[in-house]
């Protein structure tokens, strides 16, 4: 029923690293919550079910907890039933389901007798079916549309955000990471990678990243931004296990291996950030009852404690150095970087689009936190709510607390880290190869990070200027600072919107925006105003073109099979009819005179037919 | 490594003069009486004696800001290619830890901006972020075709390996990533094309409307970071793509170094001198350029064969 494998241990050990601090986050926040034993009851099942999904060994002790993980996480989303919560969890419910038929599916092949099997027999089963691309595919579509990744991300931005925020910090820290876990678990008992399924979840990956950080860079609501940014992260986990499931294909099994322990390192890095920007953008929000970044500003001086550990999060989520999202970064760079030795001229020229791909997404997401840092924590507060806010309790403090300490040490015992990954994944051993001493990190093709040595030398470089800077007694004054001639007050500061102007203009072909503007001017007065709006409002592409005609598509469908369902009785007879006169005159056709002749012929009767029996004189 | 730390220090005191050389010789150039290219020393001396005055919105990140936006540059400054053959250098940061580095200090120095609630700070910590999203993808596609053609991933190896053979056959994708690394110095260090750092106009303003409120110490600690941000690239710059004089003796190496880098500083008057800068939304073409060129060094170093 249950078994603790090295790759089970270390996602349990994953989910009590981002839970256990959750819970003192969630206790701290349990009195902004009005449905408590609502949401308690369903908080904890969550957390039991997703340890649930990592041990399970079986096939319905699987299905059953995944099942549970996601009915609990779409109660919880419905913990303030508002109206918008409503709608995104439908939204949720009917994705994670869609995501379930494939799994189903998948299962249903690769344990046709015993609904027990455990992951071993299907195995067996699995070297056996002679389809393995069909089951790759199920398992991809299946659960990378729980994980969020492009095209089955639409889901994401709305959900997230609606749930309490100790629930968002769990659902993107945690979930999408047994999500994550599940593909890794499954793909490992296929047999034979091709080399195009590797291609493919590097695209994917690749697309993720660069779409989830260009909607992160349009949004203003903190909580759509955060759920946006993890798109990204998982793009940026499966071009590690893309690139891992290339280089295995060619059987460069050392460096597959780098791009697995990359990817797996990068899914930690992931939720601790992730979560401790949720908590933090959480604590924000249950100060000023809002998620709109528009109405913060200057919160640094009143919750400091949250604002510095939100910035520790921001420069790890941006991948700067020393910290650990940096590192994992790094590695996936490394991987793909080591493409040169891949003999194949086609698959070596689409690695720098990936690589170029991945810088973008870097240099996106620098922008992209310097702006949600910048417009929520600095400059003054631009509402009433910013400006009575004030530090959160204790318990939530601590909460944030315990998980920027994971973040750092996930940085600090880097080494630690690793190895264990090492060999919990079914890989080749490279710990060695990587670690040749403890403070320097070896990829395989050269290159070299030594992340303690780099804090060790910013830490001391830092303090040297300090000191030196100190010992000159400077003279300090607060004081008015020019600024142009103007006067300095909350409205005359950048905005979020503002903000991203320059790089929402710049992709302008893909966010298409809505602006909604008016302005009241003062006696004609093209540039005197008394009363100013401006709003930009981007709605996903994937949403609007893939879903939306969807959408459309099945609403013609449907009306088509309405109107065929109110037919009189003659027509359900010619209907019948028809379908008879159809299978027997293609049995006669594909059976015994297979041409194109006949085909054609077959299909000008059929059509004729249709034409008088049914559709008939138009009137 | 007493040669390194020697070298380093000559980095550390040049720093400032390329600065101030780069500016007489624009002002030569246009017929003005150049000012001594000692200039921004007694600059970097006044700024310090004076005092500092924090905008009553600031909070305490425009404290730390200035040491944080300094001390990863300075910090890079060690991790540089070395300029002769023989001398010590850092093989365990690789070029991807240098650009993260720069990175960091941009980061706090958009943060600086944001804080003073101005809305010039605004202005360009917006516009920083823009054209710093669009440099990462060619610096990283540029330094990893380097790094393929110099057969290692640390520059300071790489740097070695193409000043004592240069690889004759790769020349054309040579070229190719040293145009796009030359258009990548410009772009971060604020020059002409991309910005102007001699004006005070809020339309032009990029790297200047984020500082505009900092004064005294800080602003000479940002200003230092500057400078040896422009040291950085044109060292990075003349060690990789002008790989010579790197196996003479030593004395003549750090000559040949130091009238390399001058080369570079006029190179980079003379572009600012001839060309007008750009408006903010064309200059993801120039970009483009960099990013293309980075791209198709590396398509001809693979398409001739390199590496197999």
């Amino acid at each position: 029923m249950f078994n603790f494998d090295s790759l089970s241990l270390l996602f349990v050990f994953l989910i009590l690293l981002g839970a256990i601090p959750n819970l003192f986050y969630a206790s701290g926040y349990l009195s902004h919550i009005k449905r408590k034993t609502h949401f308690l009851i369903h908080y904890f099942t969550f957390i039991i079910s997703m340890i649930g999904v990592v041990i399970s060994n079986e096939v319905v002790v699987f299905l059953f907890f995944w099942e549970i993980m996601s009915l609990t996480s779409w109660q919880l989303i419905l913990t303030e039933p508002t109206e918008k919560a409503i709608k995104s969890a439908r939204f949720y419910f009917f994705m994670t389901h869609f995501g379930f038929v494939f799994i189903l599916l998948f299962f249903l092949i690769l344990s046709p007798d015993n609904a027990f099997a455990s992951f071993n027999d299907m195995k067996e089963l699995a070297n056996n079916f002679k389809y393995p691309t069909l089951l790759f595919a199920l398992i991809t579509i299946g659960f990378l549309s729980k994980a969020g990744a492009v095209p089955f991300h639409v889901w994401l931005p709305y959900a997230h955000p609606e749930a309490p925020s100790p629930v968002s910090a769990l659902m993107s820290g945690v979930m999408l990471k047994v999500a994550i876990y599940a593909f890794l678990r499954f793909i490992f008992i296929l047999p034979n990678w091709q080399l195009e399924w590797g291609v493919i979840i590097l695209t994917i990956g690749a697309l993720s990243s660069l779409i989830g950080v260009l909607y992160a860079l349009a949004e203003h609501d903190i909580k759509a931004l955060l759920a946006n940014h993890s798109i990204e992260n998982i793009g940026i986990i499966l071009i590690g296990i893309g690139v891992g499931m290339i280089f295995t294909n060619l059987h460069l099994y050392t460096l597959a291996a780098f791009g697995f322990i990359a990817a797996v390192y990068h899914t930690f890095n992931h939720m601790s950030f992730k979560a401790l920007l949720f908590m933090s953008a959480g604590s924000v929000l249950h100060q000023t009852h809002t998620k709109n970044m528009e109405s913060y500003g200057g919160l640094i001086k009143t919750m400091p404690v949250t604002a510095y550990l939100f910035l520790i999060a921001a420069i790890s989520i941006s991948a700067l150095p020393p910290t650990n999202g940096f590192l994992s970064e790094w590695m996936i760079f490394q991987s793909m970087l080591s493409s040169h030795s891949v003999d194949d001229i086609i698959l070596k020229l689409a690695f720098p689009f990936a690589i170029f791909a991945l810088a973008l997404t870097g240099g996106l997401a620098i922008a992209c936190f310097v702006k949600a840092f910048g417009i929520t924590f600095l400059g003054l507060e631009r509402s009433s709510n910013a400006k009575h806010a004030k530090e959160v309790n204790k318990l939530m403090l601590i909460g944030q607390i315990l998980m920027g300490g994971v973040v750092i040490s996930l940085m600090l015992f880097l080494p630690n880290i690793i190895h264990l990954i090492n060999v919990s994944l079914p890989i080749v051993d490279i710990y060695s190869k990587l670690f040749p001493n403890y403070f320097v990190m070896h990829s395989l093709n050269g290159g070299a990070v030594a992340p303690l040595l780099l804090l060790g030398a910013l830490i001391v470089i830092t303090a040297l200027i300090v000191y030196v800077y100190k010992s000159l007694n400077l003279k300090e004054r607060i004081y008015h600072t020019w600024a142009c001639g103007y006067n300095t007050n909350s409205r005359s500061q950048y905005t979020a919107t503002g903000f991203g102007g320059p790089i929402r203009r710049f992709f302008e072909w893909l966010y298409k925006p809505e602006v909604h503007s008016h302005k009241t001017t003062l006696a004609g007065h093209k540039t005197k105003f008394s009363d100013s709006l401006f709003e930009v409002h981007v709605k996903p592409l994937f949403e609007k073109s893939l879903y939306d005609n969807t959408k459309l598509l099945v609403d013609k469908i449907s009306d088509i099979i309405y109107k065929w369902s109110n037919f009189e009785k003659e027509k359900y007879a010619s209907l019948i009819f028809i379908l008879l006169a159809t299978v027997l005159f293609s049995y006669r056709v594909f059976a015994h005179q297979s041409s194109w002749g006949s085909i054609l012929l077959e299909f000008t009767v059929m059509s004729i037919f249709i034409k008088i029996i049914i559709i008939g004189d138009k009137k | 490594m007493i040669q390194y730390i020697l070298t380093t220090l000559l980095i550390f005191i040049i720093a400032p003069f390329l600065t101030g050389l780069i500016k007489s010789i624009k002002m030569f150039l246009l017929f003005k009486k150049p000012i001594s290219p000692f200039q921004p020393y007694l600059d970097l001396k006044k700024l310090f004696n004076k005092e500092i005055i924090y905008s009553k919105e600031t909070s305490s990140i425009s404290r730390i800001a200035p040491f944080l936006i300094l001390s990863p540059i300075v910090l890079v400054v060690f991790l540089l290619p070395p300029i002769f053959s023989g001398s010590f250098y850092i093989s365990f940061m690789d070029a991807f830890t240098i650009t993260g580095l720069l990175s960091l200090s941009t980061f706090f120095l958009m943060l600086i901006g944001l804080d003073s609630a101005s809305s010039f700070g605004g202005i360009g910590a917006s516009r920083e972020s823009f054209i710093s999203a669009l440099v990462e993808p060619a610096m990283i596609l540029t330094i990893f075709s380097v790094s393929l053609i110099g057969q290692n991933i640390n520059i300071g190896a790489s740097a070695l390996n193409l000043a004592n053979n240069f690889p004759l056959e790769h020349s054309a994708s040579f070229i190719l990533a040293g145009i796009s690394f030359f258009i990548l110095l410009i772009a971060e260090n604020g020059r002409i094309p991309i910005d102007n750092p001699e004006t005070h106009l809020e339309l032009t303003m990029v790297h200047e409307a984020m500082i505009l409120d900092v004064t005294g110490a800080n602003l000479a600690l940002i200003e230092l970071a500057g400078s040896l941000k422009f040291i950085i690239f044109a060292s990075i710059f003349v060690t990789l793509f002008i790989p010579f004089g790197a196996d003479l003796c030593w004395c003549l190496a750090v000559t040949i170094f130091i009238l390399k880098l001058f080369f570079v500083a006029l190179a980079v008057a003379l572009v600012e001198v001839n060309g007008a800068k750009l408006r903010l939304f064309k200059v993801p073409n120039l970009l483009g350029i960099a990013i293309i060129f980075g791209f198709l060094s590396l398509v001809t170093f693979y398409i001739l064969g390199g590496n197999q």
